[in-house]
């Protein structure tokens, strides 16, 4: 059964995967094997998509998978103890932008991928990034933007986690439609990342895994 | 139909190099091309860097202007920029773009009114492109309010529905011709004009995709595009859904077009 999952995940037959999910949860699976098999089939979704046989609309219908599967066991997790962690990533849309959907992508990846995510939302003021290192304590910050005008936001919020002394506390990423190595210079982030693949090897790379 | 050349755009990397390294070369082959093929405007954008964008404007419809007299449209949200590059522009440009947002607003339609341009309008405000079509005019019947307070003709304005990813949302299409039937059957003398590629972003094959909705587009009453001139297959898909639209008399552009090779390998001789 766990094969077949990871194949219909994989191969998008959404139907077949939710499905077998709840065939596993009724049989009593356990609900973290489920969710490494869900992991292991969107590793599939992703090298598909860098190879050029998948394309955006695969990377969507991925997501919705992944969240109605943790709709599903979602019961069933909140009776186990806490998964161990790669590490915390806090991630939002910045201040003036509302665009969510690669923030999304990238959120959901990382959750699968083992992190701990904290999603800010959209329209992010560089305060509440500022309040959401205190609380939060990640070690890596996720800067989202698609619109030209979001670059002065991402300058600004790094600036402001600068003056709050919290700038040696996290390494930052920025992503976007328009992103480019320019834009991270002037932004003053320590990476970006072209997809949402390259900003989990960048998240894996910076907590020091693979 | 009225087509602007999108090719001059500096969020483009091979154009950023260019205005980067001064490549004048370059930008007249291009303002060159696209006017032999029919473009009405040449857009002029200079891309991303903000303190630069005048300069980097002013140069780039210079050297446009020393090879073609091709009217330029303005690429750019800000209004220091467009002040200073509309002195350089021989013929009046027109503008790209203003929005609902009260500030492009305030400081924009001045310069459009003062100096007579057509200007491009995008159906939404202060940072959200709304998600319906009865949301999207909304901001169309605020955009229109102002521009003609500003005495600026309803002819004079080209209403962007703002084109969204079909692979994001299934309804993009529909809610984007929603909005230009909308348009049309509240402004009679207003212009509809998009950028139509984003539609494909993310898809593959994409130029299937952006000809299926340029030809639908047509018939929900767009009149103008946004688009690569030198893309043949996308000309001739356009002259294509003109003809059968009744809008283009006696055949004439089609058999012209024929003539003048744009259906050459993509169309059947004799």
């Amino acid at each position: 059964m766990s094969q077949q999952l990871v194949d219909a995940i994989a191969d998008m037959r959404e139907e077949e995967a939710l499905k077998l999910v709840r065939e596993m949860v009724a049989s009593d699976s356990n609900p973290m094997a489920i969710l490494d098999l869900t992991r292991e089939a969107l590793d599939l979704v992703g090298k598909r998509f860098e190879e050029g046989t998948y394309f955006l609309p695969e990377l969507m219908l991925a997501g919705e998978m992944m969240n109605q599967i943790s709709e599903i066991i979602k019961p069933k997790l909140a009776e186990m103890p806490d998964r161990e962690r790669h590490g915390k990533v806090l991630i939002g849309t910045v201040e003036g932008d509302i665009h969510d959907i690669g923030k999304n992508i990238v959120s959901f990846m990382l959750d699968v991928n083992g992190f701990e995510v904290f999603d800010l939302g959209v329209d992010v003021p560089p305060q509440k990034f500022v309040e959401g290192i205190q609380e939060f304590q990640p070690q890596v910050v996720a800067l989202s933007g698609f619109l030209t005008l979001s670059f002065d936001s991402m300058k600004n919020t790094v600036a402001a986690i600068e003056s709050a002394a919290l700038r040696d506390k996290v390494k930052i990423m920025i992503g976007g439609g328009q992103i480019n190595e320019e834009v991270k210079e002037y932004a003053g982030a320590d990476g970006y990342g072209k997809d949402a693949v390259a900003g989990i090897f960048l998240a894996k790379k910076w907590v020091g895994i693979q | 139909m009225k087509i602007i050349g999108e090719k001059i755009n500096g969020t483009r990397k091979r154009i950023a190099k260019a205005i980067a390294e001064r490549d004048a070369a370059y930008i007249k082959d291009l303002a060159m091309k696209q006017t032999e093929v029919g473009a009405d405007w040449l857009d002029v954008n200079a891309g991303t860097h903000p303190n630069q964008e005048p300069d980097d404007l002013v140069w780039l419809i210079n050297n446009i202007q020393s090879v073609v007299d091709t009217p330029v449209c303005l690429d750019s949200a800000n209004p220091k920029a467009l002040g200073i590059a509309i002195r350089a522009a021989d013929k009046t440009p027109m503008i790209n773009s203003i929005s609902g947002e009260p500030e492009r607003l305030n400081n924009i339609l001045p310069i459009v009114a003062e100096h007579g341009c057509e200007v491009i309008a995008l159906a939404m405000d202060e940072k959200k492109i709304p998600e319906t079509s009865e949301k999207r005019m909304i901001v169309v019947h605020k955009v229109l309010e102002a521009t003609r307070a500003s005495g600026i003709p309803d002819e004079k304005v080209y209403i962007d529905p703002l084109v969204m990813t079909i692979s994001t949302n299934i309804q993009s299409g529909l809610i984007f011709f929603d909005t230009l039937r909308a348009v049309r059957a509240a402004y009679p003398q207003v212009h509809l004009t998009a950028g139509l590629s984003n539609i494909s972003f993310g898809l593959p094959a994409r130029s299937y995709i952006n000809r299926a909705f340029l030809t639908l587009a047509l018939q929900a009453g767009l009149d103008c595009a946004i688009i690569d001139p030198l893309d043949r297959e996308l000309k001739a898909a356009l002259l294509a859904a003109e003809l059968i639209l009744g809008r283009d008399r006696h055949c004439l552009n089609y058999t012209r077009a024929f003539r003048a090779g744009v259906f050459a390998k993509s169309g059947e001789a004799g």
